[in-house]
C-alpha cells in the first residue's frame, strides 16, 4: 500500500519509512520540499511530489543536495515550513551552506532528513550524518519504528519553529525501506503566504537579513538554541525506557538498532536482566534524563551502527556524573563488544549481550541450516552487473576497444551512478574503471591526472559521469579542467535520467519533480561554451564510438565526448525490444579458437545465455531488452537481429 | 630464430595461447606487426601498425599463438613440406633460379618502386586467373600502410610502392579467406611469408582457416620495417606528412633514407632513421622473404645506382613461383638481363649478415633489460 489522498485520519495503513517521514511532513503543513535522489532516501521526494499542489507544495529534485538545502532554507526565510532529503553523502555536500544556515538560524520551521547506509547497502561509503549534528550544533533526533518515523518528523518541525534553527531528522535503510502499521494524523489547512521580512536590523531574527554574522553573537545565539532543545528533550515522549528497575545491564541504544536489541533480549530470554533505554533525540543528549537511567544499574552497553557517537556523548555525561551515579562498565565500540563497521542485526547484540551477561545464545537448529543450504542452492548465481540492454556496458566496451588498441595503459575514473557498477565489479567495466570517490570526483580526479604528464605520466586518463551527476557536481571539476589545460577525455554517460535511483527527474530533461514541463539545459551547449570540443555519439555504434575515442585520446587538452542512449528501464524503452535477437547455431563457434565465447564469457549480458549441452550461446528472450548490440560483437555474426514489427 | 632452428620444442612445443603470445611476443617487444594473429578472432586487433589485445582469451592453444612468425617452429621443418631439398641453401633459403628483371612497361615502372616487376607479377597473375584475388600493402594516410584486397588487375598495376611501415597483410589475408575469394595471391615481407608458411603447415583446431585459397606468395626484401609512430616524429620535424608521396634507401654507403615530396627529396641520414625501426627487425633474420614461391627486391648493378633503380633481383623459389615467371617472359610483360658476376653472392653474403645481426641480437637480448614494451 503506498501512501495516497484518499487515506483519512484514523486510517491504519502499511507504509515505508520514508512514505512515513513524507505523511509526518504532510501533517506538519509542509510547503517546500526539495532534495537529490539518493538511496535510501529517494522515496520521500518522490512520495511528496503526489501531493504536489500550485500554492499547496512545492517538491523539486534540485540539482544537488546543497542547492535542496538552500531552496529549502529560502522556503523557510520567507516563513514556510520546508524540508530538504539527502542520503548521508548528501550532508557532505550540503555541510557548507549548513554551517552557515545553523549559524544564521531559520524562521519556518525547517528540517533536513537524512537517510544513512550502515554496511553500505547502496552507498560506495557507511559515512554518518549524525557527526555533521555535533559538528553544526544543531538538534538530532532519530525515529525508531515506523509511526515514530511520521510523528518526529511532524514534531520535528515544531521544535525548529521552537528553536528557530534546522532540525536535522535521520533515518538508516532498514528504517527508510522497511515498512509497518502507521496510524494517520490530520492534515492541516495550509495557510501563510510567502514573504521575506528583511527591513529589520541584523539582530532582528523576524525581520532583518538572514546572516551568520556578526559570528560570535551568532553563534552564541546558536548554543543557545540548543541548550532550549536540550531542555525540550528532557521531556521528550520519544525517550523511553522498558526494562527492570534495576537491571544487570541497561541497553542504551537509538534508531534501527531499538529493535535489534529488544529481539536480542527476547531471544536470550533476558528482559529480566536486561533493560533498554531508547533514545529518539540524540544530540545534544538530555543529561538529566541520562543521570536518571544510568543510576539504574554499573553495567551499560551502547548499541549504535559504525562509529561510537552515541557511546561518546553517554561516556562523557556519565564523567561529569560520576560523583552522583558512580562509576560505570561501558560496553560497545571501544571494547570491542560490537563492531564498528557494517550493520548490525540481532545476532550480533544479542552476541554482545550474552557475553556480558554470560549467557549463550541459542544456537541455531541443526534443520534450520539444512533447510538454508536446499533453498540456496536454487538459487541463480547472478553477477552484480548492468542489466540487459543497458548503454553502460556498450559505453564501456567501445571504451575498453578504444584503450586497448591505443595501448598507453588509458584508465578511467568512475563517478557515482549505475556506471559505478564498472569500478566496483571489473567484469562488468571491462577493466576500464579504475577510482571511485563522490559524485563529480570522476572528472575533478581526471583534471588532476590530466596535469601529470611533466612528471612522466603517458596514461590516457578518461572521466566518465552520467547526466544527473554531470549538473550535481562535475560542472566546476570540468571547468578546472578545461581552465588548467588539463589531458583528459570527458565523456558524459547521458541515459537521460537519474536512472541508478529511480527515474527522478534532472535539469536536463523536459519535465520536473511535480511532472510539469520543464525547460532543458543541454550538456553539449554547456561544455561547449567552455571552450572544449564536443562530440556527440551513440554507444550502440561501436565502431564509431571506438574511433572517436581513439581520436580523442591522441589530442591535448580537455575533449567531452556525450554518449547519448536512454536507460533500458526508461519509461520509453522499458518492455519495448528494438530488436529481436536471436543465435544461429550453426554458425556459432562456442569454445573453438576464434570465438572461445565472447559473448557470455567476457561481454557477459545477462541477456546472453551459455548452454552447456549444447555449447552454444542462446539469447534469453525474457530479460533480452532487444538493444541488439550483441549482434555486433560476435565475431563469427551468428548472433542476429531483426528490427521488431512496430506494436 | 636461430634459437628456433636449434630446439623448436623448447616452449611448449610451439603450442600457446594469447597468454603464451603476449609474454613471449608482444611484451617481449618481437612483434612485427603482420597480423597473422588478426582477424582470427574478437582478441588481437591491430592499431595503426601495433598488435593490441582487445580482451583475454583463456584458450591453452590457438592460432594467434602457432602462426605467430615469431613463436617456435621447426623451420626445417617448413622448408621440408613446402620446398624442394635440393634446391635449399642456408643463407638464402630455397633457390630454384635466380634472375635480374623488370618490367616491360616503362609506365609500371614508373608507378613502381624500381623494376616493377611486384606489380607486374601480380598484375599477371590476376589477369591469368592465376589468383582472383591479391592482398598488398596500400597507400593509407599520414605514411601509414593499409592492408587491401585487390581483384582488378588494373588496380593492381597502380600500386607498385615500397612501404617502410609494416601493414597487416595477414590479417586481411585472414579477412577474406572467409569471404568469395578462391584463388588468394598475396605481397609478403619476410614476416608475413612465414607466417603463411606456419598456417600451410600447422593446423591447430577443426574451425576452417580457408589457408589452401593461399595460391600465391610473392615476397619482398626486406631490411626493416619502421615503426610508424617514430618515423611520423621523424618526418613531422622536416616536411608535411600529406606531402609525401614516396621513400627510397640507396645503396649502404650513401647512408641515407631518401624522402619524396611534391616539392623536393629529403635526405635523411641512417642514424636518425635507425632509432625507428621497429624493435622485432633487430631479431629478424631473414632478409629475401625465405618462405615465398618467389622474392623480389631491388637490384645491384655495377652501373650504380641510377641504373639499378630500375631493375630488381628476383629469386625463384618454388615450381608455382617459376612458371609465373616464365610466363611473364613468354608474354613478354617482364624483361630480364644476365646477373652480374658475382650478384647471387653478394646477396648471399647480405643475407648472411642478417643472420648473423638477429643471431648475436638474441644472445644479446636475453641479458638486455631494454624494452619498449608492445611491438613498437
Amino acid at each position: 500500500m503506498a501512501l495516497d489522498r484518499e487515506q483519512k485520519e484514523g486510517a491504519e495503513v502499511l507504509l515505508m519509512g520514508n512514505e512515513a517521514i513524507a505523511r509526518g511532513a504532510l501533517e506538519a503543513g509542509v510547503r517546500v520540499a526539495a532534495g537529490y535522489p539518493g538511496t535510501p532516501s529517494s522515496e520521500i521526494i518522490e512520495t511528496l511530489s503526489r501531493f504536489s499542489e500550485a500554492g499547496k507544495l512545492y517538491v523539486e529534485w534540485s540539482t544537488n543536495e546543497k542547492v535542496a538545502m538552500e531552496v529549502a532554507a529560502a522556503a523557510s526565510f520567507a516563513g514556510l515550513r520546508s524540508l530538504c532529503v539527502m542520503k548521508q553523502n548528501g550532508v557532505n555536500v550540503a555541510s557548507d551552506f549548513l554551517l552557515h544556515l545553523a549559524g544564521s538560524g531559520t524562521r519556518g520551521g525547517m528540517i533536513l532528513v537524512t537517510c544513512d547506509d550502515p554496511g553500505a547497502l547502496s552507498s560506495v561509503n557507511e559515512g554518518e550524518s549524525r557527526h555533521f549534528a555535533r559538528l553544526m550544533e544543531i538538534p538530532l533526533i532519530e525515529p525508531a519504528d515506523f509511526q515514530e518515523a511520521k510523528e518526529m518528523t511532524r514534531w520535528a518541525f515544531d521544535l525548529s519553529e521552537q528553536i528557530r534553527n534546522v532540525v536535522m531528522v535521520r533515518s538508516v535503510t532498514r528504517m527508510s525501506h522497511a515498512s509497518g502499521n502507521i496510524v494517520l494524523g490530520t492534515l492541516p489547512a495550509l495557510k501563510g503566504k510567502a514573504e521575506f521580512l528583511c527591513d529589520g536590523p541584523v539582530s532582528d531574527p523576524e525581520r532583518g537579513p538572514v546572516i551568520s554574522a556578526p559570528v560570535i553573537a551568532k553563534h552564541r545565539l546558536q548554543q543557545e538554541k540548543l541548550r532550549k532543545a536540550t531542555a525540550l528533550f528532557e521531556e521528550s515522549p520519544f525517550n523511553a525506557y522498558s526494562g527492570p528497575e534495576k537491571p544487570e545491564l541497561l541497553i542504551i541504544t537509538s534508531s534501527a538498532c531499538t529493535l535489534y536489541s529488544r529481539e536480542a533480549v527476547s531471544l536470550l530470554r533476558a528482559e529480566g536482566r536486561a533493560g533498554i533505554l531508547k533514545l529518539g533525540t540524540t544530540w545534544p543528549l538530555p543529561p538529566a534524563l541520562l543521570k536518571r537511567h544510568l543510576r539504574r544499574t554499573q553495567k551499560v552497553l551502547i548499541v549504535e551502527e559504525v562509529l561510537p557517537f552515541l557511546e561518546d556523548q553517554v561516556k562523557i555525561l556519565a564523567a561529569e556524573q560520576a560523583r552522583e551515579i558512580g562509576i560505570k562498565t561501558f560496553y560497545g565500540k571501544n571494547d570491542g563488544a560490537l563492531p564498528t563497521v557494517g550493520e548490525l542485526n540481532p545476532d550480533l547484540v544479542a552476541a554482545a549481550v550474552g557475553r556480558i551477561l554470560g549467557i549463550d545464545p541459542p544456537a541455531i537448529p541443526a534443520e534450520y541450516g539444512d533447510k538454508l543450504r536446499r533453498l540456496t542452492e536454487f538459487l541463480p548465481k547472478r553477477d552484480q552487473t548492468f542489466c540487459p540492454g543497458c548503454p553502460h556496458r556498450a559505453s564501456y566496451w567501445g571504451i575498453r576497444e578504444a584503450l586497448q588498441r591505443d595501448n598507453r595503459g588509458g584508465f578511467v575514473c568512475g563517478d557515482i551512478g549505475c556506471y559505478a557498477m564498472a569500478v566496483l565489479f571489473q567484469a562488468a567495466g571491462f577493466h576500464t574503471a579504475k577510482t571511485l570517490h563522490a559524485m563529480g570526483s570522476g572528472a575533478g580526479i581526471a583534471s588532476g591526472f590530466g596535469k601529470l604528464g611533466p612528471f612522466g605520466m603517458t596514461q590516457p586518463v578518461l572521466a566518465v559521469c552520467g547526466d544527473s551527476t554531470f549538473y550535481h557536481a562535475a560542472i566546476p571539476a570540468l571547468i578546472n579542467a578545461v581552465h588548467q589545460r588539463a589531458d583528459i577525455t570527458f565523456i558524459v554517460l547521458d541515459n537521460s535520467g537519474t536512472a541508478m535511483t529511480g527515474f527522478q527527474s534532472h535539469p536536463g530533461l523536459d519535465v520536473n519533480a511535480m511532472g510539469e514541463a520543464a525547460p532543458m539545459v543541454d550538456i553539449a551547449a554547456l561544455c561547449g561554451a567552455m571552450g572544449v570540443p564536443v562530440t556527440i555519439g551513440d554507444p550502440f555504434e561501436l565502431i564509431e564510438t571506438r574511433e572517436t575515442l581513439n581520436r580523442l585520446l591522441e589530442e591535448p587538452g580537455v575533449k567531452v565526448l556525450i554518449l547519448k542512449q536512454s536507460c533500458a528501464l526508461s519509461p520509453e524503452k522499458k518492455g519495448k525490444k528494438r530488436f529481436l535477437v536471436r543465435v544461429d547455431d550453426t554458425l556459432c563457434r562456442g569454445e573453438a579458437c576464434g570465438c572461445n565465447r565472447l559473448c557470455t564469457r567476457i561481454f557477459r549480458c545477462p541477456g546472453l545465455l551459455w548452454n552447456r549441452e549444447r555449447k552454444r550461446a542462446e539469447i534469453d528472450e525474457v530479460i533480452c531488452a532487444g538493444c541488439g548490440f550483441c549482434a555486433g560483437i560476435c565475431p563469427a555474426g551468428a548472433i542476429r537481429s531483426e528490427e521488431a514489427a512496430k506494436p | 630464430m636461430q634459437q628456433q632452428m636449434r630446439d623448436p620444442t623448447e616452449k611448449g612445443n610451439g603450442r600457446g595461447g594469447q597468454k603464451e603470445l603476449e609474454e613471449q611476443v608482444l611484451r617481449a617487444g618481437l612483434c612485427t606487426g603482420c597480423g597473422a594473429c588478426v582477424n582470427l578472432c574478437p582478441y588481437q586487433a591491430i592499431h595503426h601498425d601495433r598488435t593490441v589485445t582487445l580482451h583475454a582469451c583463456d584458450l591453452a592453444q590457438g592460432r594467434c599463438y602457432t602462426c605467430c612468425p615469431r613463436t617456435p617452429a621447426d623451420l626445417d621443418d617448413l622448408r621440408r613440406k613446402l620446398y624442394e631439398e635440393m634446391d635449399c641453401t642456408p643463407e638464402l633459403g630455397a633457390v630454384k633460379g635466380f634472375f635480374v628483371a623488370r618490367a616491360a612497361d616503362e609506365g609500371v615502372r614508373r608507378g613502381a618502386q624500381h623494376g616493377g616487376t611486384v606489380t607486374t607479377l601480380v598484375t599477371l597473375a590476376l589477369r591469368e586467373g592465376l589468383i582472383d584475388a591479391a592482398v598488398l600493402a596500400g597507400e593509407g594516410e599520414g605514411l601509414l600502410p593499409h592492408s587491401v584486397t585487390i581483384t582488378d588487375a588494373e588496380v593492381a598495376a597502380k600500386m607498385g610502392k615500397s612501404r617502410f611501415v609494416v601493414s597487416p597483410t595477414v590479417a586481411e589475408f585472414n579477412r577474406i579467406c572467409r569471404g568469395d575469394a578462391a584463388k588468394i595471391g598475396v605481397v609478403a615481407t619476410p614476416c608475413q611469408a612465414l607466417a603463411l608458411a606456419k598456417m600451410r603447415t600447422q593446423p591447430v583446431s577443426e574451425v576452417e582457416n580457408g589457408i589452401e585459397k593461399l595460391h600465391l606468395v610473392v615476397g619482398l626484401f626486406c631490411g626493416w620495417a619502421l615503426s610508424w609512430q617514430k618515423l611520423a616524429a621523424l618526418l613531422k620535424a622536416k616536411t608535411e606528412l600529406d606531402q609525401v608521396t614516396g621513400m627510397d634507401i640507396p645503396p649502404s654507403r650513401y647512408h641515407t633514407l631518401e624522402v619524396y615530396t611534391r616539392g623536393e627529396t629529403i635526405r635523411v641520414s641512417l642514424d636518425e632513421v635507425n632509432p625507428c625501426v621497429r624493435e622485432a627487425c633487430h631479431s629478424c633474420d631473414d632478409m629475401t622473404a625465405e618462405f615465398s614461391d618467389l622474392s623480389v627486391g631491388s637490384a645491384r648493378l655495377p652501373e650504380g645506382w641510377e641504373a639499378s633503380r630500375s631493375w630488381n633481383q628476383v629469386i625463384v623459389r618454388t615450381q608455382r613461383g617459376m612458371d609465373l615467371l616464365e610466363l611473364a617472359r613468354h608474354r613478354g610483360v617482364l624483361e630480364f638481363r644476365e646477373p652480374s658476376r658475382g650478384n647471387l653472392e653478394k646477396l648471399k653474403a647480405a643475407s648472411l649478415g642478417k643472420k648473423k645481426a638477429a643471431a648475436g641480437r638474441s644472445y644479446a637480448q636475453r641479458d638486455s633489460v631494454e624494452r619498449t614494451g608492445q611491438a613498437g
